[in-house]
Order: structure tokens, then sequence, then C-alpha cells
């Protein structure tokens, strides 16, 4: 028994002084998420984080389990024998980490382990930096066992050189060049750099791996009826649709609040394509994303 | 096979949901690798450089003479990648069978204190050993990472899936120490935890195992989610690495209160007492913390298992990689046999609790003098 979509939900960051931190967005999405299919939070068997980059780039804990502990999700104290708790995690795998906490959920409701499972993507530039280069989105994504053979059918992740484009993303320190008095003496500051050769590197990578991933199935991209891909970056949906000539109608498309959102970038593209009708109207649907690396995460899904 | 009332389980229990199709294989360690700094700190040396020069004896409440820590060209993925190919010297799988890697330090710094998110650590230790086959991805869960991702590749060996699978962490942690030694000021610092941390790289192979050896017959795990903000670690603000605030005495006492009964349901899945356990390995924290949990398991459970592995005299709290240094230090020692239970209990951050239970096999012709 596989999985399937329950729920999806997305949010952006409002602007003001107030705005929302990764953590945040998380838990407004996560609720949101259960409250469209009307679950409680302690249903919830297994909680994986995906997103990267939060509120003073915290790493410890899991951001899984602060969120976790917000939306109420069996937070514990005391364990009741003959009933159930949640575990929670984070994943990290780049714009393709998403794929890689569903493939995990899914795994675990094949065997037995879980009956529900969140997905959480969100990301915020950690202070508000402004050199930050992604929105500050979340998304949300339940699952539950596949019924009516709707479900994913199929995972991959494939590796490629980065050959002409990089993007790479590190905290380092950086000391102050004079010392003033009472003032640090220096910070940890979070570089975010990409390449001007990445995003045409990475639509090469998805392609091919596309291509091979659909093969194995004995489909090929006319066969997608819908394709729910990364957004970030900015130009990836646009290169993967015109490189597998995809029509525009058989592409999720974000608001453009959403455009360019990195891990939760799969999850707002598929909440756009829920509201549209165009996932209700889907009978082969493609996840096609893309992270540092190169990495392609991909996945199919047919109703 | 329990009814599928009897069988919820509070912790997230491997196949635990009782309404599967037959899960058809199991999992075992293959083989361990290790990878510590020559270079070591002891206690005394740190805290004669902490600046406010604290009057606290640290060795004696903890236990902690020394711990290895990290010389300039050492980091989180130098660690990483050393313990895997000390991995792999120690198996009959070439890197090329490994079908999914999984990186689950805390830590991930590489080219120095230099924390890298992205590309993530998994993809540059699968170039750096030749994993090219392996589907690669970073799991952080505090000091659980490295059994969470046991967890994990447990359920895809066991679903046939995979046959061959590595975690692997490198724990570059002893910028906390330093941090920490800047700003400690007493004993009820929120950064005392943080003088306690050592470096240390492990791995681990899990493959399927072979027909009649039960391999690992409990994998669960769970969040109290409660106490989610009682360990909070990131980048330092008074140089370079990072930092921790923990509220040390809180978690020991909500553990030591919480893990009791999910200590019990795993050893009544397994149709094992605590006293037919030959070594259990709890998260390596300090001597008096592991000591005082065993005598409160032992009051609690009545019986004691028997051997409690505390190894932290000359390691310190190596994070995430702490069971695996114990187990491959004990090998190394020739202390396991086959045959020989072994629990794995892991207290972290968030608060995870999580049990892996296993039988010792001839992992331990891999090891000691005798290899």
């Amino acid at each position: 028994m596989g999985t399937r979509i329950e729920a999806v939900a997305t949010a952006h960051a409002r602007h003001g002084p107030f705005r929302q931190g990764a953590l945040k967005l998380a838990d407004e999405v996560a609720r949101a998420c259960l409250a469209r299919a009307h679950r409680a939070p302690g249903e919830i068997d297994l909680l994986v984080n995906a997103g990267i980059y939060r509120e003073d780039n915290l790493v410890e804990p899991a951001l899984a389990s602060m969120i976790q502990e917000d939306i109420g999700a069996n937070p514990g104290h005391p364990p009741r024998a003959g009933a159930h708790g949640t575990f929670s995690f984070d994943v990290a795998n780049g714009g393709c980490g998403v794929l890689t906490a569903l493939e995990l959920l899914d795994g675990f409701m094949r065997s037995g382990t879980i009956e529900t499972g969140l997905v959480v993507a969100s990301d915020s530039g950690p202070g508000g930096r402004k050199s930050f280069p992604f929105p500050a989105v979340g998304g949300a994504l339940l699952v539950r066992p596949a019924s009516d053979g709707e479900g994913f059918v199929d995972f991959v992740c494939e590796t490629f050189d980065e050959a002409d484009g990089v993007f790479e993303s590190a905290i380092s320190w950086h000391a102050r060049a004079r010392r003033l008095p009472l003032a640090r003496p220096g910070k940890n500051v979070l570089r975010v750099a990409q390449g001007e050769g990445y995003e045409r590197r990475v639509i090469a990578c998805a392609e091919e791996a596309t291509r091979r991933f659909l093969a194995r199935h004995g489909l090929d991209a006319g066969s997608v009826d819908l394709a729910i891909v990364s957004q970030s970056p900015l130009g990836f949906a646009d290169g993967l649709a015109t490189r597998l000539d995809l029509a525009p109608a058989r592409v999720a498309r974000v608001a453009a609040a959403l455009r360019g959102a990195h891990t939760a970038g799969p999850i707002a593209a598929l909440d756009a394509a829920i509201e549209s009708g165009q996932f209700a109207a889907a009978r082969t649907i493609l996840f096609a994303t893309v992270g540092a690396g190169v990495v392609v995460g991909l996945a199919l899904y047919r109703k | 096979m329990k009814d599928a009332h009897a069988a919820e389980h509070w912790m997230l229990v491997e196949g635990g949901r009782d309404h599967r199709p037959d899960v058809p294989y199991a999992s075992r360690f293959e083989s361990l690798g290790l990878q510590l700094p020559e270079r070591r700190l002891t206690t005394r040396e740190l805290l004669a450089s902490a600046t406010h020069h604290p009057r606290i004896d640290l060795e004696a409440l903890t236990g902690i003479r020394e711990r290895r820590v990290c010389s300039p060209g050492e980091d989180s993925f130098t660690l990483a990648v050393a313990a895997a190919r000390d991995c792999l010297a120690h198996s009959r799988h070439r890197p090329e069978d490994i079908e999914m890697l999984i990186s689950a330090s805390i830590s991930k710094y590489k080219g120095g204190l230099r924390h890298q998110f992205e590309p993530p650590l998994s993809l540059a230790i699968k170039r750096e050993i030749g994993a090219q086959a392996a589907t690669s991805f970073d799991l952080s869960n505090a000091c659980a990472g490295m059994l969470s991702s046991v967890f994990v590749l447990n359920d895809f060996i066991r679903r046939g899936v995979i046959r061959c699978g590595m975690v692997v962490s490198g724990e570059y942690i002893s910028s906390l120490d330093r941090n920490a030694a800047r700003q400690v000021r007493s004993i009820w610092s929120k950064q005392l935890a943080s003088l306690t941390l050592g470096d240390a790289g492990v791995a681990a192979i899990l493959e399927r195992a072979p027909d009649g050896n039960p391999g690992i017959t409990f994998a669960g795990f769970t969040t109290l989610a409660e106490h989610s903000r009682l360990c909070l670690g990131g980048p330092a603000k008074v140089g370079p690495g990072a930092a921790m605030f923990t509220k040390a005495r809180t978690i020991h006492r909500v553990a030591m209160e919480d893990s009791p009964p999910l200590l019990a349901d795993a050893l009544e899945e397994t149709g094992l007492s605590l006293a037919d356990i030959d070594y259990l390995i709890v998260h390596q924290t300090s001597e008096r913390a592991i000591h005082k949990g065993a005598r409160e398991f032992a009051a609690r459970f009545g019986v004691s298992p028997k051997h409690v592995v505390a190894n932290v005299a000359e390691r310190g709290n190596t994070a995430s990689t702490t069971h695996f240094v114990a187990l491959y230090e004990y090998l190394e020692a020739g202390r396991f046999k086959p045959g020989d239970e072994i629990l794995l209990l892991s207290l972290a951050s968030g608060l995870e609790v999580g049990v892996v239970i296993f039988r010792m096999d001839e992992l331990v012709d891999h090891y000691g003098h005798a290899h």
C-alpha cells in the first residue's frame, strides 16, 4: 500500500516588521493543512521537515520537533500505553527535500509503520537578511495510505556533476576589521551564492533524468498530464517545460508572491494545481525537483 | 503476533501499525567505522582556558578527563569520510554497492568552521568515497541523528527496496567547548554541557540479514516535543563555530520520567527483559548521568542489564556519534560475543527517545586483535 496526497497548504510571510520566520510559517501551513483535511494534529505518526533556512540558523533540535510542539501533535508527557505518539525529524536535500521526505513517508506507509504523515518545508532569511535570495514561503503536505489506485508509484534521485554552474550556501565567521569597544569581534554570516550557469545546468540535468525516469515506466513527456516542479531557480519551471515540450496548461504555476520559493516550491506548485483544478483533471502526474549538487529528485503519481 | 490494538505503540515502531503485508527481510549491522582526531584536550586544559575562571570541578562532575578535538584540516566532512572509509575497510561491500547514504551529523563543517547547507554534506561524502549508485540525503535529529537514520535504512532494507546502505556522521563540535569557555561563569551556566563535547566520526553499513539472522529486532522512535526547547544550538555570537544552550538537569529529569515506559514497550515487543540485555548503550553525556539513569532503570524494572556502557572519560559527548563510538571501541576490545543482545537507547534534544535492539553476530570477527 503506497501513499496518496490528502491535503496541501501554502503560505508566504506577511510584509512588515512582524513578518514570520520559517518556524511560524511552518506552524501556520501545518495547521492549515490539517484543517483542510479535517484531521487532528494527534493523528500524525511522522512529521518530516525539509526546510533549510530558518531563524538564527538554528541547527539543534530538528525544527520538526518544534513544529510538532507548536501544533500540538502528541507533544508527550506522559507517553500513554495503547495510544500512539508522533516522531519527527528534519531532512535536507536542497530543493529536492520534499520528495526525499515523501519517499521516506511512502516507505513507512508501505511497511505498515505509519498511517498519517506530514511533510513541512519552509525557508526564511535568518534575521530577515535582504541578501537572502528566496521568498519566505512555507508548505505542508499531508499523506495517507493510497486508495482507489491513487498514489505515488515511484521515486528516484539522481546526481550529476555541477559542471559550469554552482550553488552553495554556508555559514562562516566574518571577523570585524576594526574592533570597537564592547562590540562583538565579528559574526557568523549566511552566504547563499548561485553561479551564473546553475539554472541552465539544472534544467539540462532534470531533462535528462526525467526522460530516463519516464522511459522506465513506459512513458514519455507527452503522457504527463501535469508537472509539479521546483520553483527555484526562478527559470527552472519554464526551462524544463520548454525542454520537455510540455504545454503551459500541463505545468503547475504559482502566484507571483511564491515564485522562487525554495524547499516549499513543489508544495506551492501542487497547491496551485489543486486550486486551479489541474490536479483533479490529471491522471499521470510528474514531480520534478532540483537541488544544488546537482541533485534531481523525481516522483510519479498516478490516479 | 499481537492484535492491532495491543500493538499500538507510543513510539513509532518499524512495521508497528500491524496492518502491513509481511515485510520480507531483516536488516543487520554489517560493519562499523570510526575516526577520532589525534589531538587530545583535557578537561583541565579546557577550564584553564576559560575567560571567567569558573570554579567548577567538571571532571568530577562528568567523569570526562579528556576529549579528542580536530586540528586544522579536520572538520565534519573529513571525519565522516575517514569513518566511512574505515567502515568500508571492515566490510565485504564496495563503495558502489551502497544504495542509500545518509549523513546524520548536526555539525556540517566543510572547509574548516564553514557550516554548509547546500549542496548537502551527504552528496560530498558520497562522491568522496565513490558511492556513485547511492541515493543520498542529510538527516538532522540532534544527537539522535545516527539512530534515526538507522531507523530509516532499516525500513528500506526490510521492505527489500535496497540491500545495502550506509549511515555516517562527522561531528566537529569542539568549537562549542571553546565558545562556552569564553562565557561560562558558574555551574549554573546553560553552556556548561558544551564543555563536555568531543569530536568524532562514525559510519555503519546496514545490509539485508542472511536467513536465520534476526539482525535488528526492534527499532522505535518518538518525539516528546513538549520538551523541544530544552536544548538549542546554532552559530555562535562570540566566535567561529557554534554555541549550545541546554537545560541539562531538566532534560535528564524528563528523560528519566518518560523513557522507562517506552523502554518497557520495546522490551515487551521483543519478548526480552532488561536482564536479558547484555549491553545497554545510552547516549553518552556524562558518567554521572549514565550511572544515575542506570540506577533509576534498575529501580523501575527491578532488574538490570548485564553491562551499562560508559566511555565518556576519554571521548566526552560526541553528539550523534556516541553509540557508535562505544560500539566500535567495545568491538575492538573484544568485549562482545555473538548472541549478545545489544540495546541502543537514544535520548536527544527534541526530546527524541529511540530504541534499537539487535543481536550481535559475526560482526565481532571483523574487529580487534583477532582480525
